[in-house]
């Protein structure tokens, strides 16, 4: 679905990664990599093959995109180092794009892991209008696209019926992106006059139409 | 601190066994072999100095048991079952300590309770019988609430007799050399083996006494239930079928004939009866006069959270009652449980507000009348209660029945039936309980090690694994080890590991120092303590409560109101408020449903309702008088009737209308809420082949309702047979699928089985990083692993334990030889009320998921 930020062309994917046109840059938000072999190494044995989902996702999108750039908006990593690096290190190593990670408070990795793969790390980045970072973030004369809060919405109908979906959150300054990693809980947001909600489903983006 | 019992029984005079030289001048010699009969007639003697009379299911227990025989006791609360037990155990090691000089180390009697409020009474029972017989005999009590320091004193040196829940003899299994302190256990006794038989506490428990048989050289296991349907098969559950502790078993029966009469409490008014809630409200003021004119009663509330309400109302509109009326429940702090129990003891209190948390419980609680309020959803519960009053033997018991809304009453003079006829439910043991195995091998695993071939064929002679194949023991010691996988490079999976000799241990500090706070967690939900800001514990609440709260929320609890200040680590951090009203915490406790029996009666019950409101029907059945309920209920049933009908013997109700939130279709088989639930998910499931549809459904133990956004085409359901008892097992697997069910059992097997971690009451465990909710797992589980034992046990639980295949087969041959009655009704009917309104709802949708979105949307 194309939406437009402060003029620019912005495509929001299912997936919930967003795809700035004009820059070719593809924004992904809170993959978490490395959650599932945290799981095994305490004991929990949570399917082994489970892992390859974020990569197989990962493809998708870049193949779908063809991105010139690739920024992460933080949580990219879940734990401390662990076996999946080495799944994220092929990945790497296999992409034509510039990769940056704007770190999150999970990133807990030796940010010398990320640059011998030749991943630029930032705090944050400034891009024109566009504030991008991995907390949410106020500041006068910006727009912020940001994570971490990993939205999701409850979308109530008729018949009591409900269900509970991932979301884009965009109020007047801001975009929330949905968390990306596949094995990520949600935080359900609350709609309201002052901000839109997209749902993804798998195949499609839906925008919620404010309450009549 | 704990003062003993001051009991009206005089004593004749004082012997002291232990010299044996006894005031009337007989004389025991301790330095002999004692015989059988030598310690029966201590045990006789002391009955007498009590001015007690032993009854025969006493003296024939103590004589199996000194027999060395295994058994069940099915005795009712506050039958002294509790002496026919501890009395044995006591003269066994009386007798042990006249064949050797030195007495043997470490336990010689274990005494399990499923719920720790009552361990204080059980241990003031085995102290007092023990005291006079050899003071040197020490009793202890170890749960959840002992502290550390207490603990660490027992570890060094355990005494005699322990008092403990299934949950604290777990991990001691789980501590080192935990085979030294069994060697010398005589006595395992599973007090209210029936709460647990039906739970997995029961297969933690058969477990664990697998591995006990093992240890303890002089074992004898007993179990003491309540009258339940399948007495046999619990002893066959407790001692392990073909065992040679099961050959070498009996089973007792008390046989104590009690009285228990049933009242209604029905309204003055019935139009002002409400047609649906649960709390009962509107009755309280008539319950008012039945306290005060009893020495003492009990309010048995359904939940927690009605508990809270009714304290808090009873306090508000009779504040005369203050310092008379207590409330006691789970989640309260221990001193004032152990008060409140204590002055129910002492007669200091008028009443008491409580839950199942004083279901259960020992001897002499002299209380004498029962209240409960809303459906007790059991006829051995609703007897047990009953039991509770008139605690004397010979006395009767009276327990008055309080209905919430209109449709209970009919309930209520079901209830009365059904007590005549003692028709009490079944407790269905769980059979192939993964999870429960993989945490109990993870047990043994942390503490002493285990070899696969030593502990299987314990495992596989319980009655839970006694189908257990080679391949799933291998599965299940694959899954502890490697984590389910084949061994992988890049895998770091850690939890047991398999030493050289073949031994599988834990030796990673972290996985033991979890798995051992785990072990509680089979029970609750992730538990957090309730806390003032300068000090003080309240009680603990569960965390599903608490995520709903915002700072500044206020909330009734222990009695209480509080207000939100912050959560902290495990700790609800809280004020006390001046606000009248505030939220109520709801617990999670489980719903029940009817037994097949209960239902029977219920739908009895209803015909002849029917017949109370049709002259010509009850001239037929020949029915000529009427109960008090059914006077009561004849507005209800005229306005019933205004649109629909009372279903006869031969009649299967089905209502359609719509409201503004949907299309309603309610139907009424009167089988229990979990056939209801069955046959809902099932309905649905068909319907929704028709074409693309949603529904929400809801259940209780009168009937279901379909509702959906879109009219049921309900002449296409009747003429498409959708209740034929063809391939049901097959469409409800797949109706499974579609709805949620399994994947909500999933959550307490992946908490068992150690897949999540929850942490633990009172403790700050930094586990965030660890935190996952077990929806996700049920997914990854789904599309990567749809083999896992694990995963699939969510689903034959959900068969076996919720479903009831029998049952739901019969019910559908029983709509198959009824009459279908469809009434289009304008509104909704007092009979159709209590469902619509339930809120607790399954889902069933064959629509695509972006069709239904936008669906919703334009809905908006």
């Amino acid at each position: 679905m194309k939406v437009n930020l402060q003029q620019e062309n912005f495509i929001f994917d299912p997936s919930g990664v967003a795809y700035w046109e004009s820059k070719g840059i593809l924004l992904i938000a809170d993959v978490h990599l490395g959650k599932i072999a945290h799981f095994r190494k305490h004991g929990s044995a949570v399917p082994q093959k489970a892992i390859l989902k974020n990569f197989e996702q990962l493809k998708k999108v870049v193949d779908t995109y063809q991105p010139e750039k690739i920024y992460f908006l933080g949580d990219l990593f879940h734990s401390a180092y662990n076996s999946e690096f080495a799944y994220f290190k092929t990945w790497v190593q296999e992409q034509q794009a510039d990769l940056v990670l704007i770190v999150g408070n999970h990133d807990i990795i030796s940010p010398t892991h990320f640059k011998n793969l030749g991943i630029a790390l930032k705090e944050e980045i400034c891009l024109e209008r566009f504030l991008l970072t991995h907390h949410p973030e106020e500041r006068e004369g910006f727009f912020n696209i940001c994570g971490h809060i990993h939205p999701g919405f409850r979308l109530r109908g008729m018949g009591r019926q409900h269900e509970k979906l991932s979301c884009f959150f965009k109020t007047k300054h801001q975009l929330i992106l949905p968390a990306f990693g596949t094995f990520t809980g949600k935080y359900l947001l609350q709609q309201s006059k002052n901000n839109q909600i997209y749902v993804c489903t798998e195949t499609e983006v839906i925008l919620i139409p404010q309450k009549s | 601190m704990y003062k003993p019992i001051k009991d009206s029984f005089p004593k004749i005079g004082k012997m002291d066994f232990a010299t044996g030289a006894a005031e009337d001048g007989r004389v025991i010699n301790t330095n002999q072999n004692m015989n059988k009969k030598q310690l029966l007639d201590i045990a006789k003697t002391w009955f007498a100095q009590q001015d007690w009379k032993a009854f025969k299911f006493q003296k024939d227990t103590w004589q199996e048991y000194l027999k060395g025989k295994n058994g069940l006791l099915n005795a009712p609360t506050g039958s002294g079952k509790t002496y026919a037990l501890w009395v044995p155990i006591v003269l066994e090691i009386l007798q042990q300590k006249s064949r050797k000089k030195k007495s043997a180390k470490g336990l010689k009697g274990v005494w399990i309770t499923p719920l720790r409020a009552l361990s204080v009474e059980i241990e003031q029972a085995a102290n007092r019988f023990a005291q006079d017989i050899d003071p040197q005999i020490r009793v202890g009590i170890r749960t959840g609430d002992t502290p550390q320091k207490e603990r660490a004193a027992q570890k060094r040196k355990m005494p005699d007799l322990l008092i403990t829940t299934p949950e604290s003899l777990q991990l001691l299994l789980s501590s080192k050399n935990y085979d030294e302190q069994f060697k010398n256990l005589n006595a395992v006794v599973v007090d209210e083996w029936h709460e647990l038989l039906g739970s997995k506490r029961g297969v933690q428990m058969e477990l664990a006494l697998s591995r006990l048989k093992a240890v303890s050289n002089n074992l004898k296991i007993w179990g003491i239930s309540a009258t339940i349907g399948n007495l046999e098969q619990a002893r066959e559950v407790l001692l392990g079928p073909q065992t040679p502790q099961f050959e070498n078993s009996v089973l007792i029966k008390a046989n104590l004939k009690k009285k228990i009469k049933v009242q209604s409490v029905i309204p003055k008014k019935m139009e002002k009866f409400p047609w649906r809630g649960h709390l009962g409200l509107h009755l309280l003021d008539e319950v008012v006069p039945i306290i005060k004119n009893s020495r003492s009663t009990l309010l048995f509330t359904n939940t927690r959270s009605q508990c809270e309400l009714w304290f808090q109302k009873l306090m508000e509109k009779h504040p005369e009652f203050a310092g008379e009326v207590a409330m006691h429940h789970g989640s309260i702090h221990k001193e004032t449980r152990l008060w409140v129990e204590q002055a129910i003891r002492n007669e200091t209190l008028k009443a008491v507000v409580c839950t199942s948390s004083l279901d259960l419980g020992v001897d002499f609680a002299p209380v004498e009348t029962i209240i409960q309020i809303g459906s007790p959803k059991g006829v051995a519960r609703f007897l047990q209660r009953a039991g509770r009053s008139g605690h004397q033997p010979g006395k009767q018991s009276v327990i008055h029945f309080l209905p919430t809304h209109a449709m209970e009453l009919i309930e209520a003079s079901a209830l009365q039936k059904a007590v005549k006829t003692q028709a009490v439910e079944d407790r269905v043991p769980y059979l192939q309980s993964f999870d429960v195995l993989l945490q109990y091998l993870t047990t043994l695993a942390v503490s002493n090690g285990f070899y696969p071939e030593e502990i299987y064929p314990e495992v596989s002679a319980t009655f839970c694994y006694q189908a257990l194949t080679q391949e799933q023991w291998e599965w299940c010691l694959k899954f502890i080890t490697t984590g389910g996988e084949t061994l992988h490079t890049y895998d770091e999976y850690q939890k047991v590991t398999v030493e050289e000799d073949g031994k599988f241990t834990v030796t990673n500090r972290g996985v033991a120092m979890r798995h051992r706070l785990q072990i509680g967690a089979i029970v609750s939900d992730a538990v957090l303590s309730v806390k003032y800001i300068k000090g003080g514990f309240i009680g603990s609440i569960e965390e599903f409560f608490v995520s709903k709260l915002k700072r500044g929320d206020v909330f009734m609890f222990a009695g209480r109101n509080l207000e939100f200040v912050r959560l902290k680590g495990m700790q609800v951090q809280v004020r006390k408020s001046k606000k009248k009203t505030g939220k109520v915490p709801s617990w999670a406790g489980g719903r029940m449903s009817f037994s097949a029996q209960m239902s029977e009666l219920l739908r009895e019950e209803m015909y002849i309702a029917a017949a109370s409101a049709d002259p010509d029907l009850a001239k037929e059945l020949g029915i000529t008088t009427k109960s008090l309920e059914l006077t009561a209920l004849q507005p209800i049933f005229q306005r019933q009737l205004l649109e629909s009908i009372i279903p006869t013997k031969n009649e299967f109700l089905i209502e359609t209308f719509k409201t503004r939130e949907g299309y309603h279709a309610v139907f009424y088989p009167f089988e229990g809420r979990f056939v209801h639930e069955a046959l809902g998910s099932l309905l649905a499931y068909r319907i929704s082949l028709l074409s693309p549809i949603s529904f929400s459904i809801a259940f209780n133990d009168y009937g279901f309702e379909l509702l959906s956004d879109q009219e049921i085409d309900m002449q296409q359901v009747l003429d498409n047979n959708l209740f034929s008892n063809e391939f049901v097992m097959d469409d409800l697997y797949k109706s499974l699928n579609a709805t949620e069910m399994a994947r909500r059992k999933f959550r307490d097997i992946a908490v068992i089985a150690g897949l999540v971690f929850t942490g633990y009451p009172n403790k700050l465990v930094k586990s965030k990083h660890l935190q996952a909710s077990s929806q996700l797992l049920f997914d990854v589980f789904r599309d990567y692993e749809p083999e896992n034992l694990l995963f699939l046990q969510a689903f034959t639980e959900t068969f076996e334990h919720q479903l009831e295949e029998g049952r739901l087969r019969l019910a559908l041959e029983r709509i198959q030889r009824q009459k279908i009655v469809w009434k289009k009704c304008e509104k909704p009917t007092p009979f159709s009320f209590p469902i619509i309104t339930d809120r607790l709802r399954e889902k069933l949708s064959s629509e695509k998921l972006e069709d239904r979105i936008k669906r919703m949307i334009k809905s908006f």
